[in-house]
């Protein structure tokens, strides 16, 4: 019995004593939780340690005749004492990666798209990335002197020829300004700051190589993307010349693709490919397809070179569904394993059509949480069926099978504290959303590398992930709405993904609870390619 | 009951099917460092994995270089008796690989040179026909240093050369790589995916690798050094509850005395390494009872910075009683810590047996418990962790292991450390939940290029360290507590032999010596 657990022998009175309140608290949470096996019960186990009910005065009650326990220490200033059910966490130290990444390769590779998918990547999981891409900053730069006084510089391929000595001059300036702002940046507390240009010549290089070098304790790493899938060039170009690029805003769209082609080949004159020995640089030829790393250091770019390495292109659908509407949804507790509700098994029912509506005969793989819900909501699904630990729902600790109201009328304060900051909010003996972004990522890294994949999961969890595809903030995250019985669709495309929903017509409780007292996040999705600089970039 | 994590019918796992490393390169590589270092990480995620040595076949089979042909070696037409021995070894190896994968093999690791372009292609192809997915792994070394190193502290200790004199043995292996640069074909095909390691990880070149299991392959191969440096392991203090882990309560009057103990004892270990001048990092996990234990380290280093940033002359506060002299406190060196807290990092989750008596378990889950005892590693109990689910969860933590150059110091829970330490020194997974942790030893650990040498010290008695109780399972250590059901020991095992007079540790080196292997 706990009792035989806790009580050691000690020469320390003061230490028997406390660990003897501990234990008494202890069993007699166990005990007046009413919830000692009955006779001829013995399959009912005794209560465990949680906040809910009878338990939870028990579990402040513990508290106080904890409370003192650190008094002997001899620490100087020791740190609070446990209490109530959960605290704030404090984001992670990253202050020590100062990494600027400087891209290389022909216009219509697949630069901006690499820069923008390894921004979103690090910033789901807490860096502090930002991209300075020195055509946003070129255009501008232009368009603000068109307004002041009049002048329309000339952008068209002309201006990138390395003959056109003046135009070399204009572009060489605004690499080296921009890489300029980015190390700024990250001096000002950036982790990695990305240099999206062709930086396509060893000269333009070394001067990179040089600039950062003065700079202690920044790394410089080169990521070169490769393409001669004329396929893929083809349908950049596509993209460039008609998804409203300001600099061929007055031109067919013949016209632009001639233009642009044009640029390209003045670049192509000059191009060279990294063959210096000592730079440290990413090769990634057809994205994915073939990735060379060299003299790679740190735990951060590895783990870009990795993420890298898992990225393709191919187009593809990733479905997200909540498991069926369970018990305890019905009930409003969270947490717990039970099973599904009358209406939560005519979904899982009803889900099998609803996907095939949708992808026909194409493979599709279902991920589930190891959870019973999530399981039997995949049931009638006839695909492959993996079942991923990883998947399963925030674990609420202490208050797991608790309803919300409980937990407000036990823990008035700490609700409280929770709705202030829910991201950073770790249930006692449990997780944190950041603790659930955390255990995600090689999900993440999985997903990026898979095809058709449907995911029955949880509230959390869908919302974590959704919010890394939709490259959503950290402050919004928690408060996505993910609605029971609907499945959401997202189809990664270039800069962003397309989002269909499904709802499917059984009715359901509602388990989404709004961020009091503040305005409901706005969530915007875009797919377009940001053409201009943001503001705080073009000073 | 749920399957346990990523394992398919077929009981592999990662849902990565088999897989088929041929190693490529010439003698003196580092192939057999490399293939070692893969074997121990695949099979401590769970991975059925064995690394094939031709070499280690051939001496096997056919005895040292000396029992064999003169020709055996050397360039040129062979004769038919050679010839036929050579081929008996390479289908014995080729039969061996067979076998384990029919035994329920996932990964087999086939370190030979392969040094020619139809040999690997002829190989490839039996494999990928049975479907197993073939990938080559080619180290290159064009640093002569390396291959130097290599050579003198790998292969002329090798059982070929027993007995040589060691320049003569060198000079003989010189010999025997020549012939073979002649016949050797680097990767340059595309026909299968390949991994090409320059110079031991100054450079890799990865081409169309797909699969998870093979892009985190790729990951470690990417995260591994062999840079000098020191693991610390200690337990976390005794907390108010251990048997709770929703409790996550905080630590006990010992816990605080131990956290302080521990302090002092990891500093006094670094002043005799002369290591006080390098910066320790320290690893906790989130749970109040690991990271508490960690704040003497910061509440010193506070201290120290303080004295050491005011002038000489001041005298610094004295910030605990706890005996340190004022003037030990100023000509130290200012502390230099960070501690990081991991979110991976906590004890395995006992899920609905939180709370509960290892006795109580039983009790009230007879049938689960009985699975949990055969195979603690493997099941899972509702809700819970397995070793298993614990070790893919501590994946990331163990690249960061890799990859970290600093000393490092792990304040953690028993399973957590039991899983990273069966890591270093190599354990076979399913020991890994009977491998005992006591409360109280530091256990220090230093990776070596063919294994760790790794030594305990013991500096704490008080509550919660652990019993007298013989260390062959039969005796309950009623005072080590371990956190929850799961952290208990099946069987109890030491791995590091210890210990312990504070003055002079014995070193009890647990070292492993892979044997050396060549072509």
């Amino acid at each position: 019995m706990a009792s035989n657990f806790l009580s050691v022998p000690s020469d320390n009175a003061r230490v028997s004593q406390d660990l003897a309140r501990a234990a008494d608290a202890l069993q007699s949470m166990q005990a007046e939780g009413g919830l000692a096996p009955p006779d001829g019960s013995p399959n009912i186990p005794p209560a465990v340690f949680g906040a809910g009910g009878r338990q939870g005065s028990m579990l402040k009650r513990f508290d106080q005749s904890a409370s003192t326990s650190h008094k002997g220490s001899q620490a100087p200033t020791p740190p609070q004492s446990v209490k109530g059910i959960g605290k704030k966490v404090a984001k992670p130290d990253y202050s020590e990666s100062k990494i600027v990444l400087a891209m290389v390769g022909l216009p219509a590779r697949g630069k901006s798209y690499l820069s923008n998918k390894l921004m979103i990547y690090l910033k789901w999981l807490e860096y502090n990335v930002k991209v300075f891409n020195v055509g946003q900053l070129r255009r501008t730069r232009a368009r603000q002197k068109a307004q002041q006084s009049g002048i329309k510089e000339d952008h068209s391929a002309s201006f990138f020829s390395n003959d056109n000595a003046e135009g070399t001059l204009s572009r060489d300036r605004l690499a080296e300004d921009s890489l300029e702002m980015l190390i700024k940046w990250l001096k000002d507390g950036g982790n990695v700051g990305i240099h999206d240009a062709t930086n396509s010549s060893r000269s333009r290089r070394a001067k990179l190589e040089a600039r950062v070098k003065r700079e202690p304790g920044m790394m410089l790493i080169f990521l070169e993307s490769i393409c001669d899938d004329p396929a893929v060039i083809a349908a950049n170009v596509a993209l460039k010349v008609s998804s409203g690029d300001p600099d061929y805003k007055d031109m067919s769209p013949e016209h632009a693709r001639v233009d642009f082609l044009r640029r390209i080949q003045e670049y192509e004159k000059v191009y060279e490919t990294i063959t210096e020995p000592d730079l440290s640089y990413l090769r990634i030829t057809n994205v994915g397809r073939e990735v060379t790393v060299s003299r790679i250091n740190g735990y951060l770019s590895s783990r870009i070179a990795f993420y890298l390495m898992n990225l393709h292109l191919k187009p593809r659908s990733i479905f997200f569904s909540r498991h069926g509407e369970s018990q305890y949804n019905v009930e409003g507790k969270i947490g717990g394993d039970s099973l599904l509700s009358p209406r939560g098994m005519e979904y899982a029912k009803a889900l099998p059509a609803l996907i095939m509506d949708n992808i026909g005969d194409q493979p599709l793989t279902v991920w589930t949480s190891t959870l019973k819900r999530t399981i039997q909501t995949a049931e009638d699904l006839k695909y492959t069926k993996l079942t991923w630990k990883s998947l399963d729902e925030l674990d609420a600790g202490v208050c797991d099978g608790m309803t919300y109201e409980e937990i407000e009328q036990a823990y008035p304060d700490d609700f409280a504290n929770r709705d202030e900051d829910k991201f950073n909010y770790r249930y006692r003996g449990g997780e944190s959303y950041r603790d659930v972004v955390v255990r995600l990522e090689p999900i993440i890294m999985e997903l990026e590398r898979q095809e058709n994949i449907l995911i029955i999961g949880h509230q959390a969890i869908l919302r974590c992930l959704y919010a890394y595809f939709h490259h959503l903030p950290q402050d919004d995250l928690p408060y996505i709405k993910i609605p029971l019985h609907t499945v959401i669709k997202l189809t990664p495309k270039a800069y962003g993904c397309d989002e269909e929903r499904y709802a499917l017509p059984i009715t359901a409780v509602d388990t989404h609870r709004e961020k009091p007292k503040a305005a409901q996040p706005v969530v915007q999705i875009s797919t377009a390619r940001q053409y201009f600089a943001p503001e705080d970039v073009t000073a | 009951m749920v399957a346990p994590l990523y394992t398919t019918d077929s009981g592999l796992l990662f849902h990565a099917g088999k897989i088929l490393i041929v190693t490529v390169g010439l003698p003196a590589r580092g192939k057999t460092h490399i293939s070692r270092a893969l074997e121990r990480y695949l099979r401590w995620m769970g991975v059925k994995t064995q690394v094939v040595s031709l070499g280690d076949y051939r001496r096997k089979t056919l005895g040292g270089a000396t029992k064999l042909p003169s020709d055996y070696f050397t360039l040129g037409e062979k004769t038919p008796e050679t010839k036929a021995l050579r081929v008996k070894v390479s289908t014995g190896c080729e039969k061996t690989i067979w076998d384990y994968f029919g035994d329920g093999g996932q990964v087999v690791i086939y370190d030979a040179n392969n040094g020619t372009r139809a040999a690997r292609q002829a190989l490839a192809e039996k494999f990928d026909k049975a479907g197993i997915h073939v990938v080559m792994l080619e180290s290159l070394c064009d640093n002569q240093e390396i291959i130097e190193r290599n050579i003198r502290s790998v292969k002329i200790s090798s059982p070929d050369y027993r007995g040589w004199n060691p320049d003569k043995a060198v000079e003989d292996y010189y010999i025997r790589i020549k012939d073979h640069e002649k016949y050797y074909e680097p990767v340059e095909e595309t026909t299968w995916p390949f991994i090409r390691i320059i110079n031991v990880g100054e450079k890799i070149m990865v081409n169309n690798i797909q699969g998870y299991l093979q892009s985190r392959i790729v990951f470690f191969l990417m995260n591994i050094h062999n840079r000098y440096r020191t693991i610390y392991f200690a337990r976390s203090g005794q907390s108010l509850i251990e048997h709770s882990y929703k409790a996550d309560s905080d630590l006990s009057p010992a816990g605080w005395e131990y956290a302080e103990r521990l302090k002092e004892f990891v500093l006094e270990r670094r002043a005799k390494q002369g290591a006080n001048e390098r910066r320790l990092v320290i690893w906790t996990s989130t749970r109040r009872r690991a990271h508490h234990t960690a704040w003497p380290f910061l509440a010193t280093a506070q201290a120290s910075a303080s004295a050491s940033a005011s002038d000489v002359a001041t005298i610094p506060e004295p910030l605990s009683p706890d005996g340190l002299s004022r003037a030990h406190r100023v000509s130290s060196p200012a502390l230099n810590v960070k501690v990081v807290e991991k979110p991976q990092m906590s004890e395995i989750n006992p899920g609905i047996w939180d709370g509960l008596s290892p006795d109580q378990a039983r009790k009230y889950y007879p049938a689960d418990w009985e699975r949990f005892a055969k195979d603690p590693y493997a099941f899972r109990a509702p809700r819970a962790e397995s070793y298993h689910d614990l070790s893919v969860r501590l994946e990331p933590v163990l690249i960061e292991l890799e990859r970290e150059r600093e000393d490092l110091l792990i304040i953690g829970h028993a399973s957590v450390i039991r899983c990273l330490l069966a890591y270093l020194i190599g354990l076979p997974a399913s020991e890994i939940p009977a491998i005992e942790i006591a409360r109280g030893d530091l256990l220090e650990v230093v990776p070596a290029s063919y294994g760790v040498h790794s030594q305990a010290f013991h500096f704490w008695d008080g509550p919660g360290r652990r019993g007298d109780g013989p260390g062959d399972g039969s005796g309950k250590d009623e005072n080590n507590f371990y956190e929850n059901y799961a952290e208990d020991t099946k069987g109890k095992r030491k791995v590091v032999s210890i210990e312990v007079s504070e003055e002079e540790p014995s070193i009890g080196p647990f070292e492993e010596a892979f044997h050396a292997s060549e072509s």
